[in-house]
């Protein structure tokens, strides 16, 4: 006979007499310490942790603890838009935002940290510390996380390649362009999940070529003209871990390029991940990050459902979209922000931790560039100069004359082609230098 | 003898309808002429034993006839309307004459049980979701929406209840019944006690209790999967089993108030009717009558016959007098479609008979 209670149940409240209930046990939590200091247990120092290795190493003595928890990846639980947790969300907008005075377990030392980090190394005898905030809901804790796997040398290594990639830097960028700061930081993110479905109604213009007796010159003439049919139609679409960045600090233009995480390696979050790194918490709240990706999500559609008219013209077009089977996560996501000097200026790049794929500011060698440009007009100009020598030279030797005419043609096709190009360098030199 | 008192305190008769099956007791110690269901007259006093095993169960519980005489009088005469030709005793007075009192039985069921359970229980919980609009020069228009979706969980447990008055079928046709009399509002019974019933008859239950339990057995098992719910504080509860015991198993009846009725058709067979004892819902066969339909026909055919031979006369006469001849035409051709509306008295009382016979009485 199988026992009773089965295991893992407790007794539950009953509302009615003579009736027992048991419900699975719930994981409760530990009692998480406001911070967690990372000790070697063998020799009493600093651990961090190691990208190489995936887990917490002692530097000191060379003692290494494996990852905390397993690879959950898409199995990473999601939440609802409980009514519940979107009001809970909406008052913890300004949570965290006032600076906290962290006393160090080790040397007994204060620093004031800023709003918003979850980590610290006391500059006093260089500790690592995680802090534990109390999150407003349980759900708007960091949950899970995607671990580093680049490690800093090989960020060193893409970012040299990286300054050096670019005909359009200074040559001497790649030796002396020397990182001075590359620190590494779990920078907050939103993923979103979502179906949506669509219902849509619009004018859809077809080309129809007739023929037609115009009598004013009594003649039979040929147009082609716009025919404007309704149709209709519907879409599903589902978005899976769509990212919104959680940081209002960080260029977003910069975490936009690198932001191709790979969630199925998130893993449950745990502090030693976070051991000798920074991390942040989200300063743009729940709210605010899912009307972005709603906004992406129906942009999207309506891009499907115009995609549907049996021809590009489209006209009084309107749609209906339902979201069903929303849900989130919250998540740390792991990236390099580097700096270095050049010139006297600072330039500020990121490198995701996870793929290695860098954004950053490049300075831009005008010279070199402007150069480039007047190399790619050049042929052009002085073709012309040729052709209109040889032109002048048609009234004295009359065959030159069409020659000069011929180079002349030519010359303007080369000054436009080089034109073209010279445009399209100094665009992609002015991006460069706008990042 | 067939009068007994049994557990009912009061005089009763045991008798069975040949026709219908249908089984009674019958008030005092007058047998029924004729069977409140089917009109039969072919009722037979039950001999002592059968007439015993009607006794075994006593009343606990009356639903009273609540019906107002202004809605029954509505209901039946708006039942007796609408039928071609109708038969000379369907008329809404002549139904009214017949009504009787009946009432038909219902077990319940009192047990002490004790189980062990488990199911899944579900809670509500809100979710906001988004609904957005789009039109050409008027942008996105956003609309935010609650929906309550159910969050399901595993609950096992145990559970020591009396349960009182679980309410099971005591008649095989009990569920066509309640089809299409309606349900009956249990929550106004009231207690049985002899002299309740006064003239009324009450229909016996043709399940017994051990034939009936397999149902019990169902409804005690929701019983205690809504208590178990309850229990849960869930809103919900799904795929709930348990391995009950049984003890103190205790079987009453609860009466259910129906009129009944009758009208005879072409044949002189009667007709049955059923009415609901609160509400006033008529259920029963309507039918045309085939006779009246038929002599109607023939009147008009032989209107048309008529018409048609006096425009042949008077066609032959106008060979004497000529201008009589448009006269007998305009006779012989209005013969025509008087001839033709002779067939829709027929017509359309077949057709009624044929709509109404694919319609299956239930009961």
């Amino acid at each position: 006979m199988a026992a009773f209670p089965p295991d893992g149940y407790v007794s539950v409240a009953s509302a009615l007499p003579g009736i027992e209930v048991y419900a699975p046990q719930v994981q409760v939590r530990e009692a998480e310490a406001s911070m967690v200091d990372f000790k070697c247990p063998r020799c009493q120092a600093t651990t961090a942790f190691s990208v190489t290795d995936g887990g917490l190493r002692c530097a000191h003595c060379g003692y290494y603890e494996p990852p905390a928890t397993p690879v959950v990846g898409k199995r990473a639980q999601e939440f609802e838009f409980t009514v519940a947790t979107v009001s809970a969300a909406r008052e913890a907008e300004g949570w965290g935002t006032e600076r906290k005075t962290l006393r160090c377990q080790s040397c007994g030392s204060e620093t004031s940290l800023p709003p918003g980090r979850l980590t610290n190394t006391c500059p006093f005898c260089g500790s690592h510390q995680v802090l534990q905030q109390d999150a407003p809901d349980d759900h708007l804790r960091p949950r899970f996380l995607i671990p580093f796997r680049v490690d800093p040398e090989r960020c060193h290594a893409i970012s040299r390649e990286w300054l050096g990639s670019s005909w359009m830097t200074p040559r001497s960028l790649r030796d002396a362009g020397k990182v001075t700061d590359l620190v590494g930081v779990y920078v907050p993110y939103w993923t979103f999940d979502a179906q949506t479905s669509a219902s849509w109604r619009a004018q859809v213009g077809h080309q129809v070529t007739d023929r037609y007796y115009d009598a004013s010159d009594k003649t039979w003439k040929t147009r082609t003209r716009t025919v404007w049919r309704w149709e209709s139609g519907s879409v599903t679409q589902a978005f899976d871990d769509l990212l919104v960045a959680g940081s209002g600090k960080l260029s977003s233009l910069l975490l936009q390029n690198i932001q191709d995480f790979d969630t199925r390696e998130l893993v449950p979050y745990s502090p030693s991940y976070l051991a000798g790194l920074l991390a942040q918490a989200y300063d743009v709240p729940l709210e605010a990050s899912w009307a972005a990706a709603r906004e992406k999500m129906r942009d999207q559609t309506r891009k499907a459902c115009y995609a549907q008219a049996s021809t590009s013209q489209v006209r009084s077009f309107t749609m209906s979209l339902d979201f069903s089977d929303e849900s989130w996560r919250y998540v740390l996501v792991p990236a390099y922000v580097l700096a270095y000097r050049y010139g006297g200026q600072p330039f500020q790049v990121m490198i995701n931790g996870q793929t290695g794929a860098i954004a950053g500011q490049r300075p831009v060698d005008w010279t070199k560039v402007w150069l480039a440009v007047a190399a790619m007009v050049a042929p052009g100009l002085l073709l012309g100069l040729l052709g209109v020598l040889a032109s002048v030279l048609g009234a004295v030797v009359p065959p030159s004359l069409a020659v000069g005419g011929g180079v002349l043609v030519v010359a303007l096709v080369l000054l436009i082609v080089g034109a073209v190009f010279g445009v399209i360098t100094l665009n992609k030199a002015k991006a460069m230098d706008d990042v | 003898m067939s009068e007994r008192t049994g557990g009912w305190g009061e005089t009763r008769m045991g008798m069975v309808c040949d026709r219908c099956d249908w089984r009674y007791l019958a008030p005092g110690e007058t047998a029924l002429q004729a069977c409140p269901h089917c009109g039969s007259t072919g009722m037979v006093k039950l001999d002592d034993d059968a007439s015993d095993s009607l006794y075994g169960a006593s009343p606990e519980l009356v639903v009273p006839f609540s019906v107002g005489g202004t809605t029954l009088a509505q209901q039946v005469a708006a039942f007796a309307a609408g039928i071609p030709f109708p038969p000379p005793d369907l008329t809404a007075a002549a139904l009214q004459q017949r009504l009787q009192r009946l009432y038909l039985p219902m077990w319940l069921v009192d047990a002490d049980v004790t189980a062990e359970w488990d199911a899944e229980v579900g809670f509500d919980y809100d979710v906001v979701s988004h609904q957005e609009r789009y039109a050409d020069g008027a942008g996105w228009q956003t609309a935010e929406v609650r929906e309550t979706r159910a969050r399901w969980e595993p609950r096992v447990g145990r559970l020591q209840r009396h349960f009182d008055n679980v309410a099971v079928p005591a008649l095989d046709s009990q569920v066509a019944l309640q089809r299409v009399l309606g349900t009956f509002r249990l929550a106004g019974a009231l207690a049985y006690h002899p002299g309740t019933l006064a003239d009324a008859i009450v229909r016996a239950p043709d399940r017994i209790p051990e034939t009936a339990w397999p149902e019990a057995a169902v409804a005690l098992q929701q019983r205690a999967a809504q208590e178990c719910r309850t229990a849960a504080g869930a809103d919900h509860i799904r795929e709930y089993r348990w391995a009950p015991v049984y003890a103190n198993l205790a079987w009453t009846l609860m009466l259910l108030p129906v009129l009944a009725t009758a009208y005879l058709d072409d044949d002189g067979i009667p007709q049955r009717v059923l009415i609901h004892g609160q509400t006033g819902q008529v259920y029963g066969a309507k039918r045309g009558s085939m006779e009246r339909a038929k002599r109607i026909s023939l009147t008009i055919g032989a209107v048309a016959i008529a018409v048609f031979a006096a425009g042949l006369i008077l066609a032959l006469a106008s060979l004497m007098f000529p201008p009589l001849l448009v006269l007998g035409l305009i006779l012989a051709l209005a013969a025509l479609p008087i001839g033709a509306g002779a067939a829709v008295p027929v017509t359309r009382v077949w057709a009624y008979n044929r709509k109404q016979a694919a319609v299956p009485l239930e009961v």
